[in-house]
């Protein structure tokens, strides 16, 4: 690995701490200039929002294409371009090609092209998606499903460094962002099905110098857990965990093959320094083999962005039994929180909770259904923080080669990766979601490095009519919620899962797309449909918004992929009497086909 | 389940019911009820299970990410279907098993599995033993 020259690393240390705040400002900046979308989720509290309001609900009925980008890459595309200035940067699926765009020519300015092994595609689960990039410091920051974090001159494509962050022969690979936080890359790592140990990660944006890691089990020290000052939510207060709270989950060494891998959208406080992630699933999926609460998978995290140290933790589903790995992004808000106003940190879970911490502190405020169809626990207990289990979901209790049947939500989650977005005009945060079941069989299975350690099977239907308002066998709802409350406002049913990231902007307009290829645009307010487009394939994408020579442009990739994509086509059983439409997902393929291209609206003269 | 099912109750069952055995000279895999299989056979469906195989391939072996084995064993020689194992299809996302100990000393079994299920023979894809 080729750091950087001599004289490029002597210019480079005298100038670090100047360059380094001047980083942060320069991202701040341009974060902070609506007409660019410099971060995945446009800013660093993951809200998904932008100021532009030239399209408003009042004539989004008007959005033309205006130009569209091939890929070149037929598999699943997630996540979504970056606009700085008049350049637009576009990623794909594995290869992980980027190219860097010219908005006034029209033209590639530079393409960069890794050459990855090609061993790592089946290690990647759920299809080879790449959820983008980031940029920070004049560079482009690739994190590669090899592993190699790549930080790309943002002028040129050239290399400024790279560095591995895990080992592919042992299943780690990358289908996460990086995200740029202060003076710091923060990237994460995949791999809960082949018993990857998860970790959180923090390189030096300027050099790629690896700073700290914290580990999502094991001995306090490389959790980077004080046992005296984090602290998590218990018997109805905010208390210090203690020491090994980890490994005394755990039995034996399991914790060391235990998952909880970091493949989420990671949100920052600049005011508190601290980042905010989950951790997923701990490894198997067979809970016989791993008995305790296998803390801290499943887990909302906060932690010190310059040192990695833990401020808080709060562990949402405690020894699962489902898979509701637990990565989904946390929503950072200024909100009213059951009438106090609030340093809010909104997730809505795998497992079906909305949840609302304080987040200076992880205090639990809320924590509710966003689908009602959720069954496998009938709430949280406020005081504890533990869902309260319901015996006859439970494939623990059911045991190894049991079916479990009809547990709600499927492993999918009622949401899985696709964010949400919050919008502070309404207060509201509006979601992409999921309305699956599932049946859920537990076995055996060994651990060997570097091959899959799943240990169930699984199959996933539409979830029963639960409401008159339903229509029968839909698979998926975009909602809008109230974090404050932990209420539905409103819902609007899809045929499939929403699996596209939602996009809110000032012109009262919430966007999101749809596995079947359209691109949709709702009124905030109540939900109705204004506006959609059919994009050359299913988007599981997220939307996002930029403007250029006084034009609001609206985009979104659409390629089919991803668990549901794909994976939900098949693995159904045979249509069961009151599971509803069955077959609902095979659908799908009288819709759309693969694909991996960019499309870009704008509105009409 | 009862993982010691015996050979002997295997082979009564299997004179008293041959079925689902096409024209092979040698049984390659023995059912009765659609899901009922003798011991290598429900070895192969443990295999496919610990090796994930339904990610890619689904439940059913109908296909997802992964090509239909339902379709692809009805093209694939049994050598074939061995060197696609043994060597994998990295590009395409197929791993490649051969350091894979569970997997390579149960290719026959998994092989004769897929077989069933891609004849139409074993009409379900969570099979059971025969004993039982």
């Amino acid at each position: 690995m080729k750091l950087c020259k001599l004289t490029a690393c002597l210019v480079g240390a005298a100038l670090i701490a100047p360059v380094v705040a001047f980083a942060d400002a320069d991202l701040e900046k341009l974060m902070s200039n609506p007409a660019n979308w410099a971060a995945q989720a446009g800013d660093n509290y993951n809200q998904r929002y932008s100021q532009l309001k030239q399209v408003t609900a009042a004539n989004v009925n008007k959005l033309q294409v205006a130009w569209t980008f091939s890929t070149g890459v037929l598999r699943g595309h997630e996540g979504s371009p970056l606009v700085i200035g008049n350049m637009m940067y576009i990623h794909s699926a594995f290869p992980n090609n980027v190219f860097a765009y010219n908005l006034d020519t029209n033209e590639i300015v530079w393409k960069y092209a890794p050459r990855q092994d090609a061993a790592v595609i089946p290690q990647m689960c759920c299809d080879t998606v790449n959820r983008g990039l980031a940029y920070g410091d004049g560079k482009i920051i690739l994190q590669q499903a090899d592993t190699n974090l790549v930080a790309l001159d943002a002028k040129t494509g050239k290399v400024v460094w790279s560095v591995k962050n895990g080992d592919p022969k042992l299943g780690a690979v990358n289908t996460n962002a990086p995200h740029v936080f202060k003076d710091k890359v923060i990237t994460g790592i995949s791999g809960g099905e082949w018993g990857v140990r998860g970790y959180i990660g923090a390189y030096d944006l300027a050099s790629g110098k690896p700073v700290w890691r914290g580990y999502s089990v094991g001995p306090d020290s490389e959790m980077l857990i004080d046992p005296a000052k984090t602290t998590t939510w218990t018997d109805g207060k905010v208390a210090p965990v203690g020491a090994d709270s980890s490994l005394k989950t755990w039995k034996g060494d399991q914790w060391k093959t235990g998952g909880g891998t970091t493949w989420g959208w990671y949100s920052y406080d600049k005011a508190l320094n601290a980042m905010f992630y989950g951790s997923g699933n701990p490894s198997t999926w067979n809970p016989a083999q791993r008995p305790g609460d296998n803390k801290w998978s499943m887990t909302i995290w906060s932690r010190d962005v310059d040192t990695g140290k833990v401020n808080w933790v709060y562990q949402m589903t405690p020894y699962d039994e489902w898979d509701f790995d637990g990565i989904n992004e946390m929503i950072l808000s200024d909100i009213k929180v059951k009438g106090k106003d609030t340093k809010a940190l909104t997730h809505f879970d795998r497992n079906g909770f909305g949840y609302t911490l304080d987040r200076t502190n992880g205090a639990l405020l809320v924590a509710e259904k966003f689908d009602p169809a959720v069954n496998w626990a009938t709430g949280v207990d406020m005081k504890s923080g533990r869902p309260m289990t319901v015996a006859k979901y439970s494939t623990a209790r059911n045991g190894a080669d049991v079916d479990t049947k009809g547990v709600c939500p499927a492993a999918l989650g009622s949401k899985d990766e696709q964010p949400a977005s919050f919008s502070p005009q309404t207060g509201l945060f509006y979601v992409p979601t999921n309305h699956v079941c599932m049946n859920y069989e537990p076995f055996k299975v060994e651990y060997t490095a570097g091959q899959p350690y799943v240990g169930a099977t699984l199959s996933m239907f539409p979830a029963p009519k639960s409401s008159a308002s339903q229509q029968e066998g839909t698979m998926g709802n975009f909602i809008a919620w109230d974090g404050g409350t932990g209420k539905i406002v409103w819902s609007k049913p899809e045929k499939f899962s929403v699996w596209s990231g939602a996009l809110t902007t000032a012109g009262g307009v919430a966007f999101y797309g749809t596995l079947e290829g359209y691109l949709k645009a709702v009124n905030v307010k109540d939900g109705k449909e204004l506006w959609k487009f059919k994009t050359p394939s299913g988007i599981i994408g997220n939307v996002f918004t930029y403007e250029h020579k006084g034009k609001q442009f609206v985009g979104v990739y659409s390629g089919i992929g991803g668990w549901a994509g794909i994976g939900m086509a098949a693995g159904l059983e045979k249509p069961t009497d009151g599971l509803g439409a069955v077959g609902g997902y095979a659908e799908l393929k009288k819709y759309t086909d693969l694909g991996g291209s960019l499309t870009v609206f704008a509105l009409g003269n | 389940m009862n993982r010691r099912n015996t050979v002997i109750p295997g082979l009564l069952c299997l004179m008293l019911l041959s079925v689902g055995v096409a024209k092979a000279d040698e049984a390659l895999y023995q059912v009765k009820d659609g899901y009922k299989v003798d011991a290598n056979t429900l070895q192969g469906f443990r295999t496919w299970r610990q090796a994930a195989c339904d990610r890619c391939h689904g439940a059913n072996q109908e296909g997802m990410v992964g090509p239909s084995l339902i379709d692809s064993l009805k093209i694939l020689t049994k050598q074939q279907f061995k060197t696609t194992l043994i060597e994998g299809r990295p590009d395409k996302g197929m791993p490649i098993w051969g350091e894979n100990k569970a997997v390579m000393d149960n290719l026959d079994n998994l092989y004769a599995y897929l077989k069933g299920r891609s004849d139409g023979a074993i009409t379900k894809a969570h099979v059971q033993p025969m004993d039982q």
